[in-house]
């Protein structure tokens, strides 16, 4: 019989996740630990920053019996003080509900970020993990090639990963549509504000391949330049190194338009059409809006970023019920066939007095 | 209607197929990049193929005896140089936009009178002047392609101007790719283009001054459209609309030349 046990972002708070979480070195140790456990054939641990999840197949009479033997050994194996234990809640799911679980959470369903694709990886590598230390067996291999069609098949054939939910995101995707890859991609930063911060780490990780930072406070632009591994510039000097980039992102705390369609019509000039990427982070904004009337410059402001981050947001829950039918359907395709409603999540404790392990 | 003309109304169908299709999945955003969208690309160029075959047959020469002819030619040339151009750009949005040109292209052709009867086969096949008309009309597909996506950066542009985060826009190629392949199907253009209008100094049997005037003003037109473009004088979108509005010289020209090949 099929089994889930685990914990989520949504079930249990960050302190006690970190407490459970199992460095990816010992997946294949973990997993072939809670084989031996008693009625266990096979297992996969999936732990990642939002869940710690065990899946297993057992051979136990009552399920119930395998769930505590399950959360005894978790409580065990990482010591957990009695305060913990008593603040340990997880889900148990078995059968039908666990391979729904597995499906939902290879398809991103159960992401923080709805539709994720990272965590598609993530269980992937878990199962490879587990595979190779010879932990699992027909169930589990069964079910969890499966999952990966799932997964695939829902992606595929909704739009639940199109768009992008974060400002850093938007921001990323539009200079994508506009420059195709970042690797030439020389970032501006105009200011030194969180948000524009934000930003700017989340092309530089999608491999900007530079980044000068200026602030009224140098020494700000400094200490920034040295943690995202750039360049710091005066304040004074930012406008001559406009023309030398391609995407400029702007947060200073004044209040007029601190680019202006004079300053950028003769550098677009001298760009030789070469586009521009200009993101106005700031409030009361940085940049003139006529800039965006310029041949070969796009001005996105945090309004318009927000409104998009919104829409994929939307677009991703409007996907929401294709992905659940794919899902259900897929059930059934893999012998699921008796009709049964996705439940929500009933969270157990753990029994009060430690379990005897002992076989 | 004869089998040759049949097989042009089977093509247009096939590429009309697909564009409905697209258009359909597009509105719904459900558009996705598949191989299958090759198959109506496919199977239109098969029935432009199998028409150009049979025409050759009956001409016993390049089926380009006269306009319906060369606009036939010129649509097979566009889908050849579309298949041909590059699996990212084959499997991307370019299909959507190639398809409507070409059947557009026929529909025009097969609804006006300009498939006039072809002359008498010729008794000795001049290879120049085949080679000329030939080479001559895959530089006005390689234009009509970078017209198409001279189309497709006008649209992104709009939409990245407008901040409309639409299914066609997670769709379209980034502004910039479609900005340097505009520029090469131009410059394929007229490298092919500028071979054609040299083989017609090797055709012994004279060529009317007002046609030979036409092509090379077409050539010089577009070799200064080249010249801007490679010194980047242009803004990335001024040199889309060029490649746009760039299109119709060829096409005017085209009832001018091919009035008696």
């Amino acid at each position: 019989m099929l089994l889930c046990l685990g914990v989520n972002h949504r079930t249990t708070p960050i302190e006690l996740r970190e407490r459970l979480a199992f460095a990816e070195s010992m997946l294949p140790e973990a997993a072939q630990q809670i084989k031996t456990l008693p009625g266990f054939e096979e297992s996969v641990v999936i732990s990642t920053c939002n869940r710690v999840e065990i899946y297993g197949a057992h051979r136990n009479e009552k399920s119930e019996d395998s769930f505590n033997l399950l959360q005894a050994h978790l409580a065990e194996h990482f010591a957990l003080e009695p305060a913990q234990r008593e603040a340990l809640t997880s889900y148990h799911l078995s059968e039908r509900d666990a391979a729904r679980h597995l499906f939902r959470v290879v398809s991103g369903l159960d992401s923080m970020v709805l539709g994720e694709t990272e965590i598609f990886g993530q269980v992937k590598a878990a199962y490879d993990s587990a595979l190779k230390a010879g932990a699992t067996g027909r169930d589990l291999n069964k079910l969890f090639q499966r999952a990966f069609s799932v997964g695939k098949l829902v992606r595929n054939q909704t739009t639940i990963q199109r768009g992008s939910t974060s400002v850093g995101s938007v921001a990323v995707e539009l200079a994508e549509k506009i420059f195709g890859h970042l690797r030439d991609s020389r970032v501006l930063l105009i200011g030194a504000g969180e948000m524009s911060r934000a930003c700017a780490q989340s092309l530089l990780s999608r491999g900007a391949k530079s980044i000068f930072i200026s602030n009224r406070s140098h020494d700000r632009a400094v200490e920034l330049a040295k943690e995202m591994n750039g360049e710091a510039l005066h304040f004074d000097d930012w406008e001559k190194a406009v023309h030398d980039v391609d995407i400029v992102i702007s947060s200073t705390s004044a209040p007029h338009f601190v680019v202006t369609p004079d300053l950028i019509e003769p550098v677009m000039n001298r760009r030789r059409g070469h586009p521009l990427f200009i993101i106005d982070i700031a409030v009361p904004r940085d940049v003139d809006p006529a800039v965006n009337d310029i041949g070969d410059v796009y001005l996105y402001d945090v309004d318009s970023l927000q409104a998009i981050a919104d829409e994929g947001r939307r677009e991703r829950e409007r996907a929401l019920a294709k992905c659940e039918e794919i899902i259900e359907e897929q059930l059934r395709k893999f012998g699921y066939t008796e009709h049964s409603p996705p439940s929500p999540l009933v969270l157990t404790h753990l029994p009060p007095q430690p379990l005897n392990l002992e076989p | 209607m004869d089998i040759p003309r049949l097989l042009i109304v089977f093509s247009t169908l096939a590429f009309l197929g697909g564009v409905a299709h697209a258009m359909v999945a597009l509105r719904a955003g459900k558009w996705q990049e598949s191989r299958w969208h090759l198959l109506p690309m496919a199977v239109g160029f098969v029935f432009q193929s199998a028409f150009l075959y049979l025409r050759g047959q009956q001409h016993g020469r390049c089926p380009l005896t006269n306009l319906f002819e060369a606009f036939i030619f010129i649509g097979w040339c566009i889908v050849l140089l579309y298949f041909l151009v590059g699996a990212t750009y084959r499997l991307s949005l370019l299909g959507v936009f190639t398809a409507p040109m070409v059947a557009l292209l026929q529909i025009t052709s097969l609804l006006s009178s300009i498939d006039q009867a072809a002359p008498a086969p010729r008794q000795k096949i001049n290879p120049w002047l085949e080679f000329h008309a030939a080479v001559a009309l895959i530089a006005y597909a390689a234009f009509a392609l970078a017209c198409i996506t001279g189309v497709m950066f006008l649209l992104q542009d709009r939409l990245l101007k407008k901040h409309r985060i639409n299914a066609l826009f997670h769709q379209l190629p980034p502004i910039h790719d479609l900005s340097k392949a505009i520029v090469r199907m131009v410059f394929v253009g007229v490298v092919l283009l500028s071979l054609a209008m040299t083989a017609s100094f090797r055709i012994n049997k004279p060529i009317t001054s007002g046609k030979m005037l036409v092509a090379w003003i077409v050539l010089a037109l577009y070799i200064v459209i080249a010249l801007l473009m490679w010194r980047r004088s242009l803004s990335a979108r001024q040199t889309a609309w060029l490649a746009v509005l760039g299109f119709t010289i060829p096409i005017l020209s085209m009832w001018i030349v091919t009035a008696k090949l």
